[in-house]
This record gives structure tokens, sequence and C-alpha cells, in this order.
């Protein structure tokens, strides 16, 4: 039996984040033990304070730009695993990151995966298990 | 108000004819004027001449007579002469300034003064004293206010005067020639008409000429050449004026009105061209008008797209979120719950929050127009999908769509975004070709370097004009069924060429054909 994997999830839609948990609740396989918060800088005192395998986090953030949070969690703890979840189709994703110096790119390029809403239950833990296993 | 801006502003055919107005004015004035002075003076020259040779005449004609001491004749002479040919007065005077003769009865035996000018020809004034001056007398003229001439011609003493029986007093000869029966005849004082050899000039005839006819005609030449010119100025002010009206003022009223509208913002009236370089200027402007009309359109369309990207996206964020929870929980339930009732029903919304979830991932990837990004694209995926936005358009209820796409298609360098949306923008131009019924045969193939698609219908026969039409002017086609929006098929044109390809309709018997060319990956011709 493999320890619990401990995941951060970074949403300021409540929704979401409870959705989260029902996701990943109740899997014989993986024992998830999920934290949540609503805001960048609640985050980061979090990851200061605490060990995590995995976060998930939204582009879109009140009070600091999502990117900019992804870059100071890549400070504190350069080996965690991210997840970027965002509402924004593919397309955009693509467009965005087409010049070298985005930022956007630099962080998708770091990011260990992207998850676009709306997730299904499959589809979260599809990509939760990929990263984990990397 | 109004007429002080009027005024202000002259228009180009007013200046030209007031300027030509003037110009002959000018110009046909300053030569009036100086042939006008010349012609004067050479009137005034003759008639000085003529009465010059008139006076030389009375003095010779009158000669005799004085020198045959017949006053009477003199007189009678002097008063028959006067009055023909403009003469107004003949007078006789002698050395000393004495009158002795006149047509004017009242002048007889006064005197002239030293002063005056008969005098001062040959005398100046010295201490009281008249000084000869050795000068020989000649005849002169006077101009009197453009009235009369006076002419002067002197009368010299020749040896017939002072040889004659009466006319010659010894000082102290005794050569008495004076006859007296003469003498006595005579009843005058013989000094006044002693002329001994000395004197030189015994007397002056004066003769007076008139020019007043002369000036007066002079003077109505002047007025009605002044009044010639004038007319003249005025006719041909008039003429110029309208000419240049039609000929440059029309044509620059039609431009600074085209301009004025473009500058209005309306770019869409073309101005008509005019003559010469008017028409090459007409022509240009309504160029730039059109190019102006169509970055504008362009411009709009960019814009617009751009807003409804960016509205798209935030309006998709924000569904996004609720959604996944629906979508998350349905699955929760499903999974938990053991009544197939409710599981059936809960399936149901389930299977709702996710076409929404694939509703919104097509019509984003749709309405985005940003800067193209040019990426590997697999165009059979690209068509496909939009194949699969329009299929549930109303337009296409009534038409069966036949995909012909390989697998095999090489891939192209494109943004597969732009080019979905041309092919939606196209697939509607071929339901609206086809009048929303019929086949649309969608096939694609490889040529040569280039990938060629083509949107094949069963519709009527298009003409050429149009189809050209369609592609420069048309509008924003509204797109039923979502945001009622798309973009011009210039732009779709224009995204076309971006990717170094190009877009074709062609019309036959059997239906219309839009057929886009692209090349493949890697065979693009140099830009």
């Amino acid at each position: 039996m493999s320890r619990k994997v401990k995941i951060l999830a970074i949403d300021k839609e409540e929704i979401i984040l409870k959705s989260i948990r029902k996701a990943l609740a109740g899997n014989n396989e993986l024992q998830y033990d999920i934290i949540t918060c609503n805001t960048a800088i609640e985050s980061l005192k979090i990851i200061r304070s605490d060990t995590f395998d995995l976060v998930l986090i939204d582009l879109v953030l009140p009070g600091m730009n999502g990117i900019e949070v992804i870059r100071r969690i890549k400070n504190i703890n350069p080996s965690l695993a991210i997840i970027i979840m965002t509402g924004f189709s593919k397309n955009k994703i693509n467009s965005d990151t087409e010049s070298e110096e985005d930022p956007l790119s630099e962080i998708l390029k770091s990011a260990a995966g992207i998850l676009f809403k709306p997730f299904t239950i499959q589809e979260i833990r599809n990509m939760i298990s990929k990263v984990i296993h990397n | 108000m109004k007429l002080v801006e009027k005024l202000k502003y002259i228009s180009i055919s007013s200046r030209i004819s007031i300027l030509l107005g003037v110009i002959i004015l000018l110009t046909m004035g300053t030569f009036s004027i100086f042939s006008l002075v010349k012609q004067k003076q050479d009137s005034i020259d003759v008639i000085s001449n003529n009465s010059e040779q008139l006076s030389q005449t009375i003095e010779k004609i009158l000669r005799l007579s004085m020198l045959k001491n017949r006053r009477d004749e003199v007189s009678t002479a002097i008063n028959n002469i006067v009055g023909k040919e403009g003469i107004i007065s003949v007078r006789i005077l002698n050395h000393q300034g004495t009158i002795k003769f006149s047509s004017r009865l009242s002048e007889v035996n006064t005197h002239i003064s030293q002063t005056n000018q008969l005098c001062t020809n040959c005398h100046y004034q010295k201490n009281d004293k008249l000084v000869y001056t050795l000068k020989n007398f000649e005849s002169y003229r006077i101009n009197n206010k453009n009235n009369f001439i006076y002419n002067c011609v002197p009368i010299r003493n020749e040896p017939s005067c002072y040889n004659h029986v009466c006319h010659s007093v010894p000082d102290n000869s005794t050569n008495l020639k004076l006859n007296a029966n003469t003498a006595k005849s005579l009843n005058q004082n013989l000094a006044t008409f002693s002329h001994d050899s000395t004197q030189t000039v015994l007397g002056f005839i004066e003769v007076e000429v008139s020019i007043q006819k002369v000036i007066a005609n002079l003077t109505k030449t002047r007025n009605k050449l002044i009044t010639l010119t004038i007319i003249l100025a005025i006719i041909a002010s008039i003429i110029t004026y309208f000419s240049m009206r039609y000929l440059v003022g029309k044509p620059v009223k039609n431009l600074v009105n085209g301009t004025m509208r473009v500058a209005r913002g309306d770019f869409k009236n073309e101005i008509i061209p005019g003559k010469a370089e008017f028409r090459l200027l007409a022509e240009s402007f309504n160029k730039m008008q059109t190019q102006l009309l169509t970055s504008q359109s362009q411009l709009i369309e960019s814009e617009k797209l751009a807003f409804v990207g960016k509205l798209s996206d935030e309006i998709a964020s924000q569904i996004n979120n609720p959604l996944t929870g629906i979508i998350i929980f349905s699955e929760a339930i499903l999974k938990s719950s053991n009544l197939s009732e409710d599981k059936n029903e809960i399936n149901l919304i389930l299977q709702q929050a996710l076409k929404i979830r694939e509703n919104i991932k097509n019509i984003l990837s749709l309405t985005r127009y940003n800067k193209p990004v040019f990426r590997n694209v697999k165009l059979d995926k690209v068509l496909l999908r939009a194949v699969s936005v329009v299929e549930k358009f109303s337009s296409f209820r009534n038409i069966k769509i036949i995909t012909g796409i390989p697998k095999t298609l090489p891939d192209i360098s494109a943004d597969a975004g732009l080019l979905e949306q041309v092919f939606l923008n196209l697939l509607v131009l071929s339901s609206d070709l086809m009048s929303s019924r019929g086949l649309l045969n969608i096939s694609a193939a490889t040529y040569n370097n280039t990938v060629e698609i083509s949107f094949t219908d069963t519709g009527k026969v298009i003409s050429k004009e149009i189809l050209q039409k369609i592609f420069d002017f048309s509008d924003t086609k509204n797109y039923e069924d979502y945001e009622k929006e798309g973009i011009s098929l210039a732009v779709c044109r224009d995204i076309i060429e971006m990717h170094k390809g190009n877009i074709n309709v062609l019309s036959k018997d059997t239906g219309n054909s839009i057929i886009i060319k692209l090349p493949i990956k890697g065979n693009e011709p140099e830009s």
C-alpha cells in the first residue's frame, strides 16, 4: 500500500475544489490527501509550511497572476509537480504560447500537465496518475 | 456671418476669372492710355504744323496789304479769315508789342507785357529793359488748356519793305522817299510805320487755332476705348468663370466633397472622373477610397473578432467552472447510486453537461482571431471539425454532406484556428450558393506540392461577376445558431493568402465549386 499522495488544489471557485475532492475520493489504488485553498497568498503560505507531491492550480487567481504564483511555488520547491487547470480552450493556449519569451509558455513547458475545464472524473484521475508515475 | 465666410472662400473659378479680368483691364488700359496720349500728341502736332503754315500763309497774304498800307484790307482780311477752319483769332503786333490789328477789336492799340513769351523769346529783362539776346526768333506755339493753339509768325523786314515808297524813313538822310500824297492819304503818324533796314523783325502775326473739335473727338474715342476695354474684360471674365467652373471648379468640388466624406468616415461613394488630370486624380482617389473601405472592414472584422474572442473566453471560463461541478457530481452519483431510475435521469443531466462542454470547445476554437500562429496542422482534422459545427445549422438541414478526405493528407504549416474559421465560412457560403438544399461534396487531394480542398455543391450556376463580387465586397455573414458573427469572405481570402494559398470559385452546370489550394509544409513559395 503506497502512502497517500498529498495534493494541494488552488482555485477561486469553491465548486471546483469540491469537484476535485469528489473526483479523487474513494479510490482503492491510490489515496489522496487533498488540501484546498482559494487564494494565491494562502497557497504560498501552505506550501511553505507543508510538503506536497502535487499542486493543482488555476491560472486565474484573485490577487496575483497565476503565472506569478507558479513561479514562486517553483522557487520554494522546484521539484513540486504542478498541474495547471484552465477554462480556456486548447487553441487559446496554443496561440498564447507562440513566443519563447512569453511567460505563459514558459510555465506551460515547466508544468507537469494541463487539465482543461470542465473535466470528467476519469480525466482528472488519469492526469494525476500520469503525473505521479513520472 | 455667412456672407463673410463666403467671401473668405473664393473659388478657383472666381479667382482666375477675376485675375483675367484685371489683366485685361491693366494691359488694354495701359495700351489704350499710351496710344491715346500718342494720338493726341500727334494730332496736336499736325494741327500745330498746319496752323503754323496757315500763319505763314496769312503773313504772306497780308504782307502786300501791309506793304501798301492798306489798313482796311488788312482788317477785312483778318476778319474774313477768322471763323474758318477753326481759326479763332488773328492779330498783328508791332515789334514794340502794340496790337495794331486784331479780329478782337477791343484789343487794338493795347500792349502786351514784356513778360509775354513773344518778347521773352528773344529778349530778357535787365533793369526793366529788354535786352536782345541775339537769338533768332522762332515761331512758337502755346497750347492753351487744350482749347486752342497760338501760332506766332514774325514779320521780317525785307528789302521790299524798307525800300518801299511808304515805309522807309531815313534817319538823317536826305533821301526823302515819302511821297507827299501818300503821306497825306495815310493820315497817320509816320513814325509808327518806319521800318529802316536795321530792323530785322517788324512785327508778329499771331493766329489762334481752335483744337476743341479734335480734343473732343479724341475724348470720345478715349471713352469708347475705355468702355470697350471694360466690356471686353467683363465678357472675358464671365466666359472664363463659367469655363473654369465646368473644367476645374466642378471636378475640384467633387474631389473636395469626396475627401470631406472620407474624413467623415463614409468611403462608399465613388467620385465621377472629370477630364484630363482630374480623371487620373479621381481614379486614384476612388482606388484609395476602396482601399480604405477594405482596410476599415478588415480592421472592424478583426477588432470584432478579437473582442468576441475575448468575450467568448470570459464567458467560457465562467461556464466551465460550474459545468465541472455538474459533470463531476453527476458522475459521482452515477457511481454510487443503485436506483436505476435515478441513474438514468442523472445520466441525462451528465450527457447534457458533456454536450455543453463540447459546444463551448467548438465555439471557442472558431471565434478566436488573434495573430496567426503557424504550426503543423492536419488538414483533415480541421476540415472535419468545421463540418461537425455546420452540420447542426438549420441552413444545413436539407443539405447532405459527403466528405472524401483521405487520412493520408500531408501536414501543412498553418494556423488551425484561422483555417477552421475559413472552412466554416466557406461551408456557409456553399450552403448559400446552393440555396440550402442539395448535395455538398467536400474532398481533398494532393497535387504536386499543394493540397487542394474543394467544396462542390449542386446549386444553380452563379455568374462570374457575382462570384468575384462575393469575395471582394461581401459583408459579414450572419451565422444563425451561434454568436451571429463571422468573418467576411474578403478576410477568408486574406487568411488563405497568408498561408500562401488561394481561393477560387468555379461555376458549372452541375453546380458550384469553391477550391482552396494550400502549399504542403516545407514547400511554401518564398514570400
